[in-house]
């Protein structure tokens, strides 16, 4: 989205960007970014929630760049057209008229959909699927939607978007089940219904004696516990994190307020994983806007902002924990209320 | 590089005993209906019956049914003599003759700009209501009308004066005065129009080296200082400066300044303080003997001890 | 859907616990979002909505503005999440038109729109949570966000939803209730008790149309007190840190005697 600026504006903007002792608007330096607001499972309904603001103001101010996500779960068939084999992620962006009150409905609909590909893109990656996502091998899985509902854009979207995501996705509990099967009564005994564990080993159930491969057959299943939310999400670490470059000429800054993504020719998303604490991998890569860049530029840039999603990346990690913490410890002052 | 924040949490106790609605109309009674006294009673909401309007006249935010003047916003009432208001505490801009507002153009028309001025329609700038090059007096000609871009186009942040209503209450403005026209060396701050009060003049100079002109719409332009002798004079007005999109020279000194000017407005807006010179001036200083960096003053802890020197009496 | 749960049991409880007047837990946060002109966030029980409204401004759309008031222009979301069961509802989906239109057709009388002849005010209604009575919530909220915009109204808009189980009449319902129920939502104006809004998409015996109608009515003037107090306790915050500053700029005004002060300052004014 393009802010309305005056040419002087843009000037002053790239002046200060570019002076031997760059100084923002706001007086943040190049690589600062505004005060992150952060808060975990604030949708009571969904399987995982967050809600980030960039740069709200205290009290009276209002505004910053806000994006509320959840994940929620649900069962599909494994069969083509819908379900997979593993269960899948579907994300999907919706943005408020309220955070664009000056696009059209149409225009909306276009920026939904654009920022939409770049998080299902990025987010759907096989090298990133939770590996507990199934729930009867080739019969039932797990349909993982991430929704994220832009509520306002103060500028650096993607960041909020890809953040809000990481912290919903970290929320996220996928409930316990266990495949259960019918076993038709043997000698040894009257048992109806039994845990798949014990009866894995029993032949010609539900196939055809014609069949030798080993089928599973459990064919359908139960919650283990039903008053559990169920166990986080697997691999929860791996969830990326995105780090926007806003570049004019040689110098880069992050985190842009909208006049200053106004007064840039090009931005740079670079979205990174890190697995360990020495390895990291890029998941996906984006050049916003006219301007163009050199391939030793891209490299340099490259190099340079991983130490930043890194980071990031630490200090998000630290505030998700930190989370956890806080709503265990009301979910125990609630119940000491109550008791 | 990047600090993590919690979202402020909800404690909404009002501090105010519940009762029963029968007995709370009771409550209510004693507090509300005091006529003897209207002027103790000085907040109101929409809906609430202020007084009678056989004794006093209905003025804005008020409305007459049933012979009652009633209230339709939620702010503070204003008695001038016969005369009874009320003042939304928080609202858009309403513009009155001869106000100094700051703005964006919106649309260039015919013969018109049209310019966000944060107000309910844009404002209109006909391209009579400018100075246009080469003397102040001379006729307008049609070469003009083509090339108004070159005057304003959109997005231009522009100062000026409210001139005149339209029949259906867009304002009309002007920028016939050399502290008029376009904007330039500096940036843009936005607060709620009510924290802008009606001053002797709404030109300030800080002795930091940085010109402010709050515009009573709440838009605030901060930028380097201009000394006077260096505006453009009345004989040599020039087309060139005064419509240029050019910024002058700014030094890092000056840069940091108009940094820090502008994130003391922006914190003293989020705590609702109202914007004068001597307020900005004061609340500059403080923060220099703070000694803190230019983004210091964002921080929560910061800008409450700020306010909070503001307000300590002396 | 009928469920198993009983609506009203023996001892005359609700299934969430509530008496069969009980109104639920009303939570109401009314600080400014994103670059609104007025914002509120209203939960009733579990139900959460956000509203956020923009204007009076230039129209969008210059072919729709009127010569003689502002258009009012409604736009609901119901986030995906919401609800127990995914959803995704379009713009157009019909529920969301039918739920805006109400609201419009609500507020078109009650908010002072010939002071704005060609503007336009933008209320878009976010629907957070649903756990019934989202009409309700979504009334109350736009209630609250337009005084906080500061567009004049002529009054308050309070809206309860009621039902009917069996012969006894129900306040506040839930998703739950609200499925099993007959129910009718009403909106009221507390200063003249007028009527503005009275919805119902379930039959129900007229005879029992006239409790139900009337209970709606004197819960509308319970939730007034709420939000009026909501609102007053924002309004005395602001205007109280609005005092304290100008102190330092005006010389000789007293801080001690506030209508001496008041005057003062507005003196300076005109």
């Amino acid at each position: 989205m393009m802010a309305s600026i005056s040419k002087s504006e843009k000037a002053y903007i790239q002046a200060s960007l570019l002076s031997s002792n760059p100084l923002r608007a706001d007086g943040r330096g190049l690589h600062d970014y505004r005060t992150v607001s952060l808060e975990t499972g604030v949708a009571p309904l969904a399987n995982g929630s967050a809600r980030v603001n960039f740069g709200k103001a205290v009290d009276e101010g209002g505004g910053g760049t806000e994006v509320l996500a959840a994940t929620k779960l649900e069962i599909e068939d494994v069969k083509p057209g819908e379900g997979e084999e593993g269960g899948r992620i579907v994300c999907t962006v919706t943005c408020s008229p309220a955070a664009y009150p000056q696009l059209s409905s149409n225009a909306l609909d276009e920026l939904q959909y654009d920022y939409t590909t770049i998080l299902h893109q990025t987010l759907s990656h096989p090298s990133l699927h939770p590996t507990d996502l199934g729930i009867i091998p080739y019969k039932k899985s797990w349909l993982l939607n991430v929704d994220l509902v832009v509520l306002s854009d103060a500028g650096n979207i993607y960041d909020a978007l890809f953040m809000s995501a990481r912290a919903a996705l970290w929320d996220t509990k996928v409930p316990v089940t266990r495949a259960v099967q019918y076993v038709p009564p043997q000698s040894d005994g009257a048992r109806g219904k039994t845990d798949t564990e014990d009866t894995m080993e029993v032949e010609g159930v539900g196939s055809s004696s014609l069949d030798t491969r080993h089928m599973p057959t459990a064919s359908d299943f139960e919650l283990s516990d039903y008053w559990d939310e169920g166990a986080p999400l697997s691999g929860r670490e791996k969830w990326p994190v995105c780090v926007t470059l806003n570049i004019h000429s040689t110098a880069y800054f992050l985190d842009a307020t909208l006049l200053e993504e106004a007064s840039i020719p090009l931005k740079l998303l670079v979205v990174y994983t890190f697995t360990s604490p020495t390895s990291s991998s890029i998941q996906a890569l984006r050049l916003v806007g006219p301007g163009e860049l050199q391939l030793p530029q891209i490299e340099k840039l490259l190099q340079e902002s991983e130490p930043f999603a890194r980071q990031l990346h630490t200090a998000l990690n630290t505030k998700l924990k930190d989370e956890d913490i806080r709503r265990n410890q009301k979910a125990r002052d609630r119940f000491a209320l109550r008791s | 590089m990047i600090s993590f924040a919690s979202f402020p949490t909800q404690t909404q106790n009002y501090g105010i005993t519940k009762h029963h609605p029968d007995v709370q109309d009771d409550v209510n009674m004693d507090i509300v209906f005091d006529e003897e006294d209207l002027s103790s009673k000085r907040l109101t909401c929409p809906g609430e019956v202020l007084t009678s309007s056989q004794t006093f006249m209905r003025g804005h935010g008020t409305y007459v049914v049933d012979e009652e003047v009633i209230s339709s916003v939620a702010g503070t009432i204003e008695k001038v003599n016969k005369l009874i208001s009320v003042r939304a505490v928080r609202t858009r801009y309403n513009p009155e003759v001869g106000d100094l507002i700051v703005g964006r153009i919106a649309e260039v028309q015919p013969k018109r700009w049209k310019v966000d001025a944060n107000s309910r329609q844009d404002a209109v700038l006909m391209l009579s209501s400018v100075n246009l090059p080469g003397g102040v007096q001379r006729r307008k000609l049609e070469s003009d009308e083509l090339q108004m871009r070159t005057f304003f186009e959109e997005g231009d942040l522009l100062v000026a004066e409210v001139q005149a209503f339209f029949a259906d209450g867009a304002m009309s403005i002007h920028t016939r005065s050399l502290k008029y026209g376009k904007l330039r060396n500096g940036q843009l701050v936005v607060v709620p129009p009510v924290l802008i009060r009606r001053l002797k003049s709404h030109f300030v100079t800080l002795p930091c080296g940085v010109d402010l002109i709050l515009g009573l719409n709440g838009y605030i332009w901060v930028s380097k200082h201009v000394k006077d002798n260096e505006q453009e004079g009345e004989e040599g007005f020039d087309a060139e400066a005064v419509y240029s999109n050019r910024n002058d020279a700014i030094d890092d000194a000056t840069r940091s300044a108009i940094a820090r000017v502008s994130n003391i407005i922006r914190t003293l807006a989020t705590y609702f303080v109202p914007l004068t010179d001597a307020v900005l001036l004061e609340a500059y200083e403080w923060c220099v003997e703070q000694e803190g960096g230019v983004a210091d003053v964002l921080q929560q802890d910061v800008g409450e001890a700020l306010v909070a020197a503001l307000n300590a009496p002396r | 859907m009928s469920s198993r749960v009983e609506i009203l049991n023996d001892g005359g409880y609700r299934s969430d616990g509530r008496k069969q007047y009980e109104l639920r837990d009303i939570t109401i946060d009314l600080t400014p979002r994103g670059s609104a002109d007025g914002s509120a966030t209203i939960t009733h029980g579990l139900t959460e909505v956000l509203v956020e409204v923009f204007g009076p401004r230039e129209a969008k759309v210059r072919s729709q503005t009127m010569h003689d008031r502002a258009l009012i222009n409604v736009e609901v979301s119901l986030l995906p999440f919401s609800a127990s069961e995914r959803r995704k509802r379009s713009r157009g989906d019909k529920r969301v038109l039918e739920l805006a239109a109400a609201i419009k057709s609500t507020f078109e009388p009650v908010v002072q729109t010939s002071i704005y002849p060609r503007s336009e005010i933008d209320i878009f209604v976010h629907v957070l949570q649903q756990d019934g009575g989202l009409l309700q919530a979504g009334i109350n909220a736009t209630t609250l966000a337009l005084i906080t915009a500061g567009i004049p109204m002529i009054d308050f808009v309070c809206a309860v939803t009621g039902g009917v189980y069996s012969t006894s009449p129900l306040l506040d319902l839930t998703t739950l209730e609200e499925n099993d129920t007959p129910n009718v939502t009403v909106a009221i104006m507390p200063r003249t008790k007028k009527v503005t809004l009275v919805s119902m998409e379930t039959r129900l015996h007229v005879d029992r149309f006239g409790d139900v109608f009337k209970l709606a009515c004197e819960a509308g003037a319970v939730l007034h007190q709420e939000m009026k107090v909501a609102v007053e306790s924002r309004t005395r915050k602001l205007v109280g840190a609005m005092e304290t500053g100008p102190s330092i700029a005006i010389p000789g005004a007293e801080r001690g005697d506030r209508d001496v002060y008041m005057e003062d300052n507005m003196n300076d004014d005109f």
